[in-house]
């Protein structure tokens, strides 16, 4: 779908404006509940575990580059890295960021400076903790990988996009014992992580870290508005497999990739598998 | 479109001072911006940038062309984008230099996997534009000497250990230790039953229809991949999705606090 359908805009815009509203409604003073994660709760626990033991910890905001794609998967997972920093720097922690993407080294070096001065410890960011390695996945992957076992860091945290080296780097992190959270949007690397790691985030779990950590009211709210646009979704499902079981087949015309005329929405227009 | 499309000779020198002359006015212009409005103009321009692929999305495209009047335009942005990112990779590179020569000049342990780096690094780089710009058989070889020798062998080695990970996180996974690790483990057994011939041949005996026909391995396989794998991972991506719309409009919008803006802008 290069451009949206007529009902694609209604459906998108609808979803828009139920986001906003639930952000706003939050920004003017709506107490909105997120439940426990343990994943999330796991992350001070990491953190604390690390001050600890006196060892550093590494937190990796994945491969992702800043294409449309995969750039709002590595800012949320940017933004989970810093709150990850300010917990530690509250803890007197040092936390080593490897990079991948060369052009994500002034965005990551103001985001991590940041959250140490946030965390009442602006002198502890040390350029040299924010590295970047190499654009070459392999070679990431390997730099990663020696990084964790000649620092002998006490907590791993793999937030963000991963290809085939999540398991190289996550085996590495259980190799040296350290505590492992991860989250990823890759649904083909959560087997890897669930295996190899102590906490993973399955699914959308990864976009409310940042709320969940913060308890910002913006973001709790975004986290809300996602979540009806969940059961907007779940209703448009149930209406389908109902009016498909009567041979009506509205709700894949509504969703074909190509758009199909209001007037022959009940005939079956859509070939079978473009429904969005 | 007439600024954006490829010039040569003179025109194309005068483009680059002219480029040049911009940047650094605008570079000028942005270092005399006070603090506390910083963050606003990164907001503007965060929105102004969104708002052209959210109305390239949502704007009727003409049935013919598929496209509308921004369309065209898309190319050129993705280009813009392109210089932007390539001229990153000076930044990276430098964070390497800086890094590993301070490694070298203080002997920090391990200084000679610096030397090493900084070698290859340079080894490369040199040998890259050689083969480039004096293509003869020596320096196709020495190129070639780092690049397939050196760096696609490392790639694959690297690859390769993927195989013995995967033996160990798997041992792990599937040790009995809960109900959850158990169904684990039984559904990975039933799915590598049914996908080797040898697994095949243990219900070759039964029906290929009727009842009896589920109880093949390959079928027993193909029902956990399909009724009960397929469906949870399509869940999954159903959050994922809404999770990815719901940040996106948080980062057009600059909503997101905390992490890369303040409680207020």
């Amino acid at each position: 779908m290069d451009h949206a359908t007529p009902f694609a805009r209604v459906y998108l815009l609808a979803l828009f404006a139920v986001i906003v509203a639930m952000v706003v409604w939050a920004q003017n003073g709506k107490r909105f509940f997120i439940r426990r994660i343990p994943g999330l709760s796991a992350i001070e626990e990491a953190v604390g575990r690390a001050a600890e033991m006196g060892r550093p910890l590494l937190a990796s905001f994945g491969l992702g580059a800043l294409t449309a794609q995969e750039g709002v998967i590595t800012l949320q997972a940017l933004a989970i890295v810093s709150n990850i920093t300010e917990a530690a720097a509250r803890f007197g922690n040092r936390v080593i960021v490897p990079v991948r993407i060369p052009a994500l080294m002034p965005v990551a070096e103001e985001t991590i400076r940041e959250a140490y001065t946030r965390g009442g410890r602006p002198e502890a960011f040390q350029l040299d903790d924010l590295i970047f390695l190499s654009d070459r996945q392999f070679a990431f992957a390997a730099g990663v990988a020696g990084l964790i076992n000649r620092e002998k860091v006490a907590s791993v945290f793999l937030f963000g996009t991963f290809y085939a080296e999540s398991l190289i780097i996550a085996e590495n992190g259980n190799r040296v014992g350290a505590v492992q959270v991860a989250g990823t949007p890759s649904t083909t690397q959560i087997p890897f992580f669930i295996a190899a790691c102590d906490y993973v985030l399955i699914g959308d779990e990864f976009y409310a870290a940042t709320a969940y950590l913060t308890r910002q009211p913006t973001l709790l709210g975004a986290i809300v508005g996602q979540d009806i646009g969940k059961a907007i979704v779940l209703g448009f499902i149930l209406l389908g497999v109902v009016l498909t079981a009567f041979g009506v087949p509205l709700v894949a015309n509504l969703f074909a990739d190509q758009a199909v005329p209001w007037g022959e929405m009940l005939r079956p227009v859509a070939p079978a598998g473009t429904g969005g | 479109m007439g600024l954006f499309t490829p010039q040569a000779g003179t025109t194309l020198w005068l483009y680059i001072a002219g480029a040049l002359l911009a940047s650094g006015v605008l570079f000028l212009a942005l270092q005399l911006v006070p603090g506390r409005l910083r963050k606003p103009l990164i907001a503007a321009v965060t929105f102004v940038a969104g708002l052209y692929y959210v109305a390239e999305f949502f704007l009727p495209a003409d049935p013919a062309t598929q496209a509308n009047f921004l369309t065209p335009y898309r190319s050129t942005i993705a280009q813009i984008n392109q210089v932007l990112l390539s001229l990153a990779v000076g930044v990276g590179v430098y964070s390497l230099l800086t890094l590993h020569t301070k490694n070298i000049a203080r002997r920090r342990q391990g200084w000679g996997y610096s030397v090493t780096l900084l070698a290859a690094m340079v080894g490369i780089f040199v040998t890259g534009l050689l083969k480039e710009y004096r293509p003869n058989d020596v320096n196709k070889a020495a190129f070639s000497l780092f690049f397939d020798g050196g760096l696609k062998s490392l790639d694959a080695a690297m690859f390769s250990i993927v195989a013995f990970y995967i033996v160990s996180a798997a041992y792990r996974a599937f040790r009995v230790r809960s109900l959850e690790a158990t169904i684990l483990l039984a559904s990975a057994f039933l799915v590598m039953i049914g996908q080797v011939p040898l697994g095949q041949a243990l219900t070759i005996g039964l029906p290929t229809e009727g009842f009896l026909s589920n109880f093949r391995t390959e079928n027993i396989r193909e029902w956990i991949l399909t009724r009960a794998s397929a469906p949870a991972l399509l869940a999954v991506e159903l959050g994922l999705g809404l999770g990815a719309l719901s940040t996106s409009i948080r980062l057009w919008l600059s909503l997101e606090r905390g992490s890369y803006f303040e409680k207020d802008l």
